[in-house]
Formats: structure tokens, sequence, C-alpha cells
């Protein structure tokens, strides 16, 4: 992914001037992944505002530590790791914050997901259909928060991300064989969960 | 064990992960086992289902109120300290340059070709020395600049002190705007100068070959970036013709008309977005522009061109 675009400078080069303290090359390097790290860190905060906090804090922490960057792995790599160690940070506090969860009740005591109420700002063809995968997206999501951050993470990283199993294992800072057994649990206490959603 | 091979394998092969022959092998099974084929079918319809909960890519406005957040914590951020940029962890580099004796080579290369090293000897006891200069210095009619101080060491028990430095100089060069020489140089002054008047002559010149991408690079870096706004006006223009076809050159002009801290540069960014309202980018940040701008044109232009657009269903 780093530096095989026409055109775009090489990723190498911007870390090396961003070592050498050019804020501008650091910048640059900003505009190549922000747009993926803050699409991850929204998917799985589900809030602007939390997955603002992450883009922040993390390309934060790449500036101020980018001297110890030795080009062990792709930059791509490692910016990758600080986000998701932020994002596992913020799963694990909400693991303990239940409170924090969008669920309310219905009349018929029903939990149901707030956000998956929001009104859908496109005109839909078929209402129906469209309350449906509201209310499915909602059974997804609830799921979802029952992995644990590390399950979550994985497939989020995998099945969201699209990324290849060996790349997930490096920002895990695991092997490919842990990221795929952890992908088969998380998988599996999906499909329990949704089960009658096949 | 074929089938609970298969089992086991089905989620890797939906997710494109296993090796090729691997593969093969689970599409034979398959479409000989019908339990099995049963199972790939539900594992598919499952995974086809998890997308009621999509990816959705961040707003233009989210992303430009994210980036301008951490362009104002950088002014501030610093850097890790003096000690850590210096501190050399000589086994980090040395697992580097054993798999790069190349580039250990080409270092040393560029080392004795890059710099010019010279070494003087200043003798400071002795009357009516005068420090030795080299003797093609002297016949060199170039201005020469010192760029660093590379050591300075004392002779133990005498006043002689030996200090090596690296020294630049000025030079010139001609030719046509086409030639890759000149094209550099100029790439180079458009990003580099601290002159905002060489860095807007050297952009006007690029403006003449936008085709070029590394040329295309630069007038975006100048968008963005340049702190004269008669600069970021210049690469403007030049990227005008590359609104419609180019969505990061439409990228940034929306960046700039969200964030520029210049009226002009601002409204002609939005002049030249005016042909692809339509585009849900554009659209997005017109209706942001629309409701809250404190500028008085901006907002009332932006309106009128929500006004003419369609409904988008």
């Amino acid at each position: 992914m780093a530096g095989n675009t026409t055109g775009r400078i090489d990723d190498t080069t911007l870390v090396r001037e961003a070592q050498r303290g050019n804020r501008a090359a650091f910048e640059e390097l900003v505009r190549h992944y922000d747009q993926a790290v803050l699409r991850l860190a929204l998917h799985l905060t589900g809030s602007e505002q939390d997955a603002q906090d992450v883009y922040q804090d993390a390309f934060l922490k790449a500036y101020k530590s980018i001297g110890n960057f030795r080009f062990e792995c792709s930059f791509y790599t490692w910016i990758y790791r600080i986000v998701t160690n932020l994002c596992l940070d913020q799963l694990r506090k909400r693991q303990v914050r239940k409170e924090d969860a969008p669920v309310a009740t219905d009349a018929s005591g029903e939990e149901y997901d707030v956000l998956s109420q929001v009104p859908d700002g496109r005109a839909a063809a078929n209402p129906e259909r469209d309350l449906m995968r509201r209310e499915l997206g909602g059974r997804i999501s609830r799921a979802l928060e029952k992995l644990t951050p590390r399950e979550r993470m994985v497939f989020e990283l995998k099945h969201y991300q699209g990324l290849k199993l060996r790349t997930v294992g490096e920002i895990l800072n695991t092997t490919e064989e842990t990221a795929k057994n952890t992908l088969f649990r998380a998988t599996q206490k999906l499909r329990s969960a949704l089960g009658d959603m096949r | 064990m074929k089938c609970e091979w298969v089992r086991e394998n089905i989620l890797l092969y939906v997710y494109n992960e296993l090796p090729d022959d691997a593969r093969y092998e689970l599409e034979q099974h398959v479409a000989r086992c019908v339990d099995c084929a049963v199972e790939l079918k539900a594992t598919r319809v499952f995974h086809a289902n998890l997308s009621a909960l999509p990816v959705e890519e961040p707003t233009p406005n989210l992303l430009a109120a994210s980036r301008m957040r951490l362009q104002e914590a950088l002014e501030t951020a610093e850097q890790g300290g003096l000690w850590q940029r210096l501190t050399f962890d000589p086994w980090a580099w040395l697992r580097q340059m054993r798999f790069s004796p190349a580039l250990a080579a080409a270092l040393l290369i560029v080392g004795f070709a890059a710099g010019i090293g010279t070494m003087y000897s200043i003798l400071g006891s002795r009357p009516g020395n005068v420090a030795q200069l080299p003797e093609n210095s002297a016949e060199t009619p170039v201005q020469a600049s010192i760029s660093g101080i590379r050591s300075v060491i004392q002779e133990p028990g005498s006043d002689k002190v030996t200090i090596k430095y690296d020294a630049t100089t000025t030079q010139q060069t001609e030719g046509s705007i086409n030639d890759q020489r000149i094209q550099q140089l100029l790439l180079f002054a458009a990003r580099n100068n601290y002159n905002s008047g060489v860095r807007m002559d050297s952009v006007d010149l690029l403006t003449q070959k936008p085709d070029d991408v590394r040329v295309r690079e630069a007038l975006l870096y100048a968008l963005r970036y340049d702190s004269n706004p008669g600069v970021r006006l210049k690469a403007l223009e030049g990227l005008s013709s590359y609104v419609r076809d180019d969505v990061r050159v439409r990228d940034t002009l929306l960046e700039a008309l969200m964030n520029d801290s210049n009226a002009g540069v601002r409204t002609r960014a939005l002049q030249l977005l005016e042909p692809v309202r339509a585009d849900s980018s554009v659209r997005a940040v017109l209706q942001h522009l629309a409701g809250d701008d404190k500028n008085v044109y901006i907002r009332s232009r932006a309106r009128t061109l929500l006004a003419q657009l369609p409904e988008i269903d």
C-alpha cells in the first residue's frame, strides 16, 4: 500500500524528513492514511466524537515518537498499531462502563440499539426492507459488543477493513496463526448470537 | 476427514485466505459433497448479512475538522526530545546495515561526493600566519558558505586546531522549461524556498506543465501548505482544469474552501468547484457553508448554488 500510488511521495522519504523535524512531511504522511484511520475508528467506536479523539491521539503519538521508528515494519503497520491500541483501550473502557451502550427498551421490553433508529436520509424505495436492515444492523452491533476487545479488533480488521490475516497479525503484534484462531472464535460467537440470521 | 478439513477451512476460503492448492481442493470437495456445499452457502449468506452494518466513509466535514484539529495540536506539539533524537542504537543500525551492504557503500560514496570536506590548519600562536586555503578554492570563482562543521580537534600540547567543515556553493544553470533538470529545480523551489517570490515564480512556471504527475503533486502541496496566499492562488489556477477529472484535486480544493485563511483563495476555490457542484462531497461542503460560514459572499453563493441543484432521491 505504501508508496505504490503513481505520483505519491514515497513514505520512506516522508518519514525520514519527518524525523528531521519537517512538519510538512509529517502532515503529508498523515494525509496518506488519515481517511483509513478515521474510517476504522468510526466503525469501531460508532461515534464521530470518539473517532476524532482516536484520530487526534494516534497522529499526535506518531508525531512525538516518529524518531523511534526504525523501518522494521512499514509505516502503514506502525500507524495501524497505534490506532488499534487506542481503539482497544476504548473498547475495554466501554466494557467496564456498560451504561454507555446506546441501548433502549421498547414497549414490549425488548432492547434495541438507539443508533439503529436514526432514519436513513435517503428516500427508500422499500421502507420495510430499510427498517429490517436497520434492525439487523442493530443486532449485529450488539453481537459485536459481546466479543472480547481483541476478538472484536481482529474481526473488524479482517471482515470490515479487508486486511489479510498476516497483516492483522503484524498490526496486533502476534502471529498469523493466532489471528486466525481469534477470527474463528469471533465468528463462532457471532453466529451463535445471530443464529437465525443465516 | 475431508469434510472435517473443509469445515475448518470454509471461513478462510470465504475470506480468500487459502493458498491456491487448498482452495482448489476445497472447491473440488464442495462440488461433490452436499453437506459441505450447504455449509459453504450458509457461511456466505451469514457474511453477506453482516454488511447490514456497513463501513461508512467519514464525511468530508468530519475529515476536514479532524485535520484542522490535528494541525492546531501539531503547532504546539514537540517531537521526541533532543536526547531521543541523538540517541543512537548501534544494534538496530547494525541489523539494518548487515542486510544492506549496497546501502552502506552508497552512503560512503554520497558522503564523499555530496559536501566539500575541507581541512584547515589554524596556527594561532605564530604571528603573520593566515589561514591556508586549499589551492583550488582561491581560483574558484564561486561564493562558498559553510553549511556545517563536522569536527573540531585540538592537537594535544599545542595551539593547533583542525576543523573539518562542509561548504555549499552557489551555482547557476539555464535551459528549456521542458528540461528535466530545470523541472527538478522548479519542483524543489516550489516546496522549499524561503523566499515567497521565488516560490511564486516556480509555481507559475510549473503551471505550464500540470499534466506531469510530479508537477500536480507540487501544486497540491503548494495549495495546502504554502504560507503565502499569492502562491496558493497561483497553484489553484494551475489545478483548475483538473477539478472535473481528478478527485484528489477536487478534495484539495474543498479543503481550501473550508479551511484557507485567505478569503480570496476560498472564493476562487468555490468558483472552480461550481462545475462539479453535483458531486456529493461538494454538495455536503456547500450545505455546511450555506448554514455557517462567516464570509457573507461565500455563504450567499453556497445557498445560490444549492438552490440550483436538483433534489436527489
